[in-house]
């Protein structure tokens, strides 16, 4: 293979409409484009189901839950270790130096925030946020078009840019990472 | 033949379910172009202020200046002498302050998270507007209590960790609670306001230049609308509408047990806890649908985002509040009067009778008659300005409620020779002031942050159409999730 046929090219197509998008993503798919080669950019949370695309992996749960135990470990620390650190013993009323229901309090509130941050930070870390280098975007996708960014050998370019023209697209251009 | 389908339409038309009607009554059956609605927000975000705008904000800001932060540092330089706490009333103003802008900040959580949660597709438009009620009157009710704090430089005992003396915060003390129940709420919310924005900041990016350019681009953090992003944004959102609800319900709670832990007459009480919850979404409501009436009447093209259907849904919403809050009310009322017991007898005796009596009664005509007898009305409460004055009112009405419950209530306990009326100080111009700065903060807000959510309206708008059975229109919601 010469070095020109081993180049790869990114196309990004813009669709105007929901249905071509998703006739194009599946036409893509026959003529041999592999689904991590593909990715839909859009200006509303367009499912994968609708785009028939794999369902997109996303840590945020996970990260949320890990969070959601740490901040038990935190409230766990607050409630059952911090009352023998003092120096002398605290007293309120007749409740145990761990009472339980405002052990409970701590722990609740202790856990939904260490959720919480969690599932904030996740997104960012699953998103790579934040990320100001040079990307692949056109401004018109936030005015509500669909873009398919489509990864694909050099040579097969003008086939590609032929078939997504055809099942619609208004645009097919080399995709250029810019400053947003 | 002809004449009996002329008559047919004739009556399909005056019950007004033609398709144009549908049209122009709700905005998820109004769709305009995706670009069109982002220049829109865009150009209500970038109108340039009026001369009433500058007046406003520089009334509010020498307000703020004044009343809130010069205020303070009397109060700081010369103690808290300056206010008007003493035995019996140690707890004043500041902290009906406090109560009063946690229940502001209920609203954004309830209509966000909870109507989210519940699908009612009428939030999507001010769901932002709400969100930001929420922070800025967590801001607003943080000042208040470092105001009833004093040495506020001390502040930082607070944290869980040994001071100088080895002393951690004892977890025993409601006091304590709040801290923990307070900053996970304001955190929270504001990560929740934040997430939903990014789409808009991109969108915002994408149409600016200069320091907007820059401001829009530091805060979309390089969105672009992947379907990685959305699916990371969607899954957050949805962890986020599920866990702050139970958060929601814990701040107001455990700011109830501030009062409900002591073994004072009338705060000792089971029901404190829901009661609380309560009359906080009774304000935040009402403050909410006040802002949706000034921002509908002030900011270009908002008529078009927020209509008298969202007024209508959130009237009915107030109402459903107000008649749960006058139910806790009487339970609480009831109970305690039902009770016998001496102290509580009189403190209710000065309620009703005493010399602050009329806030008493104002509090139940701000909370009970005057909702129950405008929001009954769908034509009244689809009114943007009367909705409003209800919201007024009802915080007006809530904030009576909560002055009845700190210093009033205060007044009277088992020791009588300690009664004697809270005559508030420096605390009157402080309250002023963060209401100035709540004002202050959202007008700057409305011109550096899209208020309007536009993807969620868009979103929103692929989802509902017009759908015929028979004769008559019906409006049909697909589950696009």
């Amino acid at each position: 293979m010469t070095e020109t046929e081993s180049k790869v090219v990114d196309l990004l197509a813009v669709f105007s409409d929901l249905g071509p998008a998703s006739d194009a993503v599946e036409h893509l798919r026959s003529l041999g484009v592999h689904d991590d080669c593909m990715n839909i950019i859009s200006g509303v949370p367009v499912t994968e189901a609708m785009l028939g695309r794999p369902q997109q992996w996303t840590n945020v749960p996970r990260i949320a839950m890990g969070g959601a135990l740490l901040g038990l470990g935190a409230g766990m620390f607050l409630a059952f270790v911090t009352p023998f650190l003092y120096p002398y013993p605290i007293q309120v009323g007749s409740q145990y130096p761990v009472p339980g229901p405002p052990t409970v309090v701590v722990l609740f509130e202790l856990t939904m925030l260490g959720m919480l941050i969690s599932t904030f930070v996740g997104v960012f870390l699953d998103s790579f946020f934040p990320n100001y280098r040079p990307m692949k975007y056109v401004p018109e996708i936030s005015d509500g078009k669909i873009a398919i960014l489509v990864e694909c050998p050099h040579v097969e370019e003008n086939k590609i840019t032929d078939a997504l023209k055809k099942l619609g697209a208004e645009s097919v251009k080399p995709a250029e990472a810019q400053h947003l | 033949m002809a004449n009996a389908k002329q008559k047919a339409e004739a009556h399909h038309d005056h019950h007004g379910h033609g398709e144009e009607h549908f049209r122009q009554k709700h905005l998820m059956l109004d769709p305009l172009p995706r670009g069109r609605m982002n220049e829109m927000v865009m150009e209500s975000m970038l109108e340039k202020p009026t001369w009433k705008f500058w007046v406003v904000a520089g009334f509010l800001s020498f307000i703020v200046v004044y009343f809130l932060f010069y205020k303070w540092g009397v109060l700081i330089a010369n103690g808290q002498g300056e206010a008007g706490v003493m035995r019996p009333d140690y707890w004043g103003i500041f902290l009906v302050n406090t109560v009063f802008w946690i229940g502001i900040s209920h609203a954004g959580t309830f209509i966000s998270a909870i109507l989210r949660v519940f699908r009612a597709e009428f939030r999507r438009p001010f769901t932002r507007a709400a969100e930001l009620m929420t922070t800025f009157g967590l801001v607003q009710a943080g000042f208040s209590i470092f105001m009833h704090l004093g040495r506020v430089w001390l502040a930082y005992w607070l944290m869980p960790y040994p001071n100088q003396r080895m002393l951690w915060p004892n977890l025993h003390s409601p006091l304590t609670w709040d801290l923990l129940a307070i900053t996970t709420y304001l955190l929270s919310s504001t990560m929740y306001l934040f997430l939903p924005l990014i789409p808009d900041m991109a969108m915002a990016r994408d149409r600016s230049t200069g320091w907007r350019k820059t401001f829009y681009k530091t805060l979309a953090l390089g969105f672009r609308g992947t379907e990685g992003e959305w699916a990371h944004l969607r899954n957050a959102m949805n962890i986020f509408a599920f866990a702050i609800i139970p958060v929601m319900f814990s701040v107001h709670t455990i700011v109830s047990w501030d009062f409900a832990a002591a073994m004072r007459p009338g705060w000792h009480s089971t029901i404190f806890g829901p009661y609380f919850i309560v009359g906080a979404l009774h304000s935040g409501m009402g403050a909410a649908v006040l802002v949706l009436a000034v921002i509908r009447g002030t900011m270009k093209h908002m008529d078009y985002f927020i209509r008298a259907e969202h007024f209508d849904a959130i009237g009915k919403l107030m109402l459903i509040i107000s008649m749960a809050w006058a139910y806790f009310f009487f339970n609480d009322y009831m109970v305690q009067w039902y009770g016998g017991d001496m102290w509580t007898k009189i403190m209710l005796h000065y309620h009703e009778y005493g010399p602050l009596n009329w806030m008493w009664f104002g509090m139940l005509f701000c909370n009970v008659v005057l909702p129950w007898a405008i929001l009954w009305n769908p034509k009244w409460r689809s009114t943007p300005w009367l909705v409003g004055f209800v919201g007024i009112a009802i915080n007006i009405g809530m904030w009576f409620e909560r002055y009845i419950i700190v210093p009033i209530s205060v007044t009277i306990n088992r020791m009588p020779f300690t009664w004697r009326q809270y005559e508030p100080g420096i605390e009157v111009p402080m309250g002023i002031g963060t209401v100035a700065l709540f004002i202050l903060l959202y007008m700057i807000a409305s011109k550096l942050i899209p208020l309007i959510p536009v993807w969620e309206v868009q979103e929103g708008q692929m989802a509902h159409e017009l759908k015929k059975f028979g004769r008559e229109t019906v409006v049909s919601v697909s589950e696009l999730e």
